[in-house]
């Protein structure tokens, strides 16, 4: 098992390795001189020459890439054009709000997702098994922040049961959690029904009733253990989903978090925030990658990694 | 071997049951019969899709949807077992009576240990606590002749061959001492020397305890090294019964005699071996009369009406405990009709 983890690890390091340059690229990817797109139309050409001296621009690539990955060694992301905060200090505190947010979202989608699916997969073709498919469906195809502003309107706005906006309240956060996690829940829903129906079939649950397995347990231990195998992994590819998809919960809600500050750099052509946010959540994601692989290996004994 | 006096461990009755399909109901087992009594073998023996396997789960009520028992009784020492409740019949499989089955590769749970899962059923029929379930589960992999008990029990299945799941599936199942052990096809999926370890293994056990032994196979080898009493299946229906010597000697019904001049002998020596000429009717178009008929040598008209399971008629010489067979050949009718076929012609065959 500590092989398998130390292995994997050094798995991580050429992803690593490219998820950086291509976050790097993106800078070099402007048409046009990048300078001028962030200085704007109206800098003089003292005011080009300092934006270029600040990001490095003038030296060959290699070694912007090089310096560009040492800053990121000391956790440096450089500092914002507009406002020459450091990206580190923006990126932060905003991180820790969208990774709660997504946190929430997940448990609704686990937990919804996981309850549905076995409901649906224990009365194969039943009304409902049907019922629950129709929904996940729906759940599936409802835009995110439609559902959002909808929850809003009723729970919020009608009802008057919880806050319309912001973060930081337990109540505040019902609301973006179930926004973020139908979606989340359905393709849960549908998954884990198909891997349960698929594993009821096996020899190994049959041999399990011959022993005199109680059905309930036969369902829930011998079938759910093996059903949870693929499962996990459209899990662990959710929560990243979630967090680059946090932008339209968080803007819905009006929550501070990662998602909204990429859309303001993106607005005001604040590349070095972008790039930071990009890379902050590419590693976030290769890392609940690196967990998922872990979790499976935990879950399915037979995974050798060659 | 067999004292008729004793009760039957198992008594199957008119044990009838359909798959129910978008084309119509299948009767995959129609009307069988048969007994097992202590210390006994019964092996059952027929082609793929004669039901044979069908039966053995349906005296473990293993049958999924859209398949189900349909009729008939089946009792255990005098217990009806279609009548108990889900959770009642729960408490006999893997306790009074357990099954082994065909694959060992998929058979055994991948996600837990062996140990876990011979542990889980005295867990739940014998109410042991953890250590103590420990201790038996190393007693039975021992017993079964698994080397080293005490680390195998911490094994995946996928880490043991499938000689050595075989042995682990057997102890599961013995391990609370059933009165009655069905396998089905329990060495089709092994190397040949593997197949008799495991049957000499499952002989030894029964030597033992003294239970009741079901095996279903196709392989008549296994029948002849293992099987007291033998019943063929063909079709759903048992076409002939009887203990294995008299079966082997003088096989009476076509279908039986076919299948024994399909395989190869050691003492006979012949250019080329026999095959039964055609398949298995669909269930779609089960013929109405005897159901070997389009593929026997011997069918004539009275074929047309369906047979039932007796005892031969006295004419076959000597032979009138030779069990049951399902044929118009071995009926008074069959003469009286004045066919062509004697009965000292059809003996050839076999």
């Amino acid at each position: 098992m500590h092989i398998f983890i130390i292995r994997r690890l050094l798995q991580l390091i050429p992803v690593i390795i490219g998820v950086t340059l291509v976050a790097f690229l993106i800078i070099q990817l402007i048409p046009g001189d990048a300078a001028q797109v962030m200085a704007g139309e109206a800098a003089s050409e003292e005011q080009l020459e300092q934006v270029r001296e600040n990001l490095g621009l003038n030296e060959p690539l290699y070694v912007q890439y090089g310096l560009f990955l040492a800053d990121l060694a000391q956790f440096d992301l450089g500092e914002s054009v507009r406002t020459g905060q450091p990206v580190m200090e923006l990126v932060a505190p905003r991180f820790w709000i969208t990774l709660e947010l997504a946190f929430w979202g997940l448990v609704v989608a686990v937990s919804v997702g996981l309850f549905l699916g076995i409901l649906a997969a224990n009365k194969q073709n039943s009304f409902r098994d049907f019922g629950t498919m129709a929904a996940a469906v729906i759940g599936l195809s409802m835009p995110n922040f439609w559902l959002g502003l909808m929850l809003m309107y009723v729970f919020a706005n009608q009802l008057g049961w919880l806050p319309t906006s912001g973060w930081g309240d337990w109540q505040q956060i019902f609301l973006p959690a179930i926004t973020m996690g139908t979606a989340g829940a359905a393709i849960i829903a549908r998954m884990t029904r198909s891997a349960m129906l698929e594993v009821i079939g096996e020899d190994y649950v049959r041999t399990a009733r011959a022993k005199g397995v109680k059905e309930r347990f036969v369902i829930y231990k011998h079938a759910l253990r093996n059903a949870l195998i693929p499962v996990v992994t459209v899990i662990g590819l959710q929560f990243g989903y979630f967090l680059s998809g946090a932008v339209l919960t968080e803007s819905v809600f009006s929550i501070n978090g990662l998602g909204r500050l990429v859309v303001d750099a993106i607005a005001q052509r604040d590349f070095p925030v972008v790039q930071g946010t990009v890379i902050v959540l590419a590693l976030t994601f290769v890392f609940v990658n690196f967990v998922v692989d872990v979790l499976y290996r935990v879950l399915n004994k037979r995974i050798e990694l060659n | 071997m067999t004292t008729k006096d004793h009760t039957p461990v198992l008594k199957v009755e008119n044990l009838q049951t359909s798959f129910f399909t978008y084309d119509g109901e299948v009767k995959a087992v129609d009307g069988v019969d048969f007994e097992v009594r202590e210390n006994e073998t019964l092996g059952i023996v027929g082609e793929s899709g004669s039901g044979k396997s069908i039966t053995s789960l349906s005296v473990m009520q293993l049958i999924q949807s859209p398949g189900e028992i349909i009729g008939g009784k089946i009792e255990l020492n005098g217990d009806d077992l279609l009548q108990k409740s889900k959770a009642q019949f729960a408490k006999y499989r893997g306790n009074r009576l357990s099954m082994i089955f065909q694959e060992p590769m998929t058979s055994l749970n991948p996600v837990f240990t062996v140990g876990h899962q011979v542990a889980e059923t005295v867990k739940i029929h014998k109410k042991m606590g953890k250590r103590e379930a420990h201790q038996e589960v190393i007693r039975m992999l021992k017993l079964v002749g698994i080397p080293a008990p005490e680390s195998r029990a911490k094994s995946y299945p996928h880490e043991l061959s499938g000689g050595m799941r075989q042995r682990v599936m057997i102890a599961m199942a013995l391990a609370c001492e059933p009165e009655l052990l069905i396998a089905d096809e329990p060495t089709t999926a092994l190397d040949v020397t593997i197949q008799a370890q495991i049957l000499e293994l499952i002989k030894r056990l029964q030597e033992s305890t003294g239970m009741a032994v079901m095996i279903i196979t196709h392989d008549l080898g296994v029948i002849a090294e293992t099987a007291d009493q033998v019943a063929v299946m063909y079709a759903g229906e048992v076409v002939e019964q009887a203990d294995v010597k008299t079966l082997f000697n003088r096989p009476l019904h076509p279908y039986t005699q076919g299948l024994m001049n399909s395989i190869p002998r050691h003492d006979v020596d012949v250019d080329e071996l026999e095959v039964i000429r055609g398949t298995v009717p669909s269930p779609a178009e089960m013929p109405s009369g005897c159901r070997f008929a389009q593929r026997c040598p011997y069918a004539s008209e009275i074929c047309n009406t369906h047979p039932s399971l007796a005892a031969p008629s006295n004419n076959i010489d000597g032979h009138t405990d030779a069990g049951a067979v399902r044929c118009w050949i071995y009926t008074d009718e069959w003469d009286a009709e004045g066919n062509p076929m004697k009965n000292e012609e059809v003996q050839q065959g076999s």
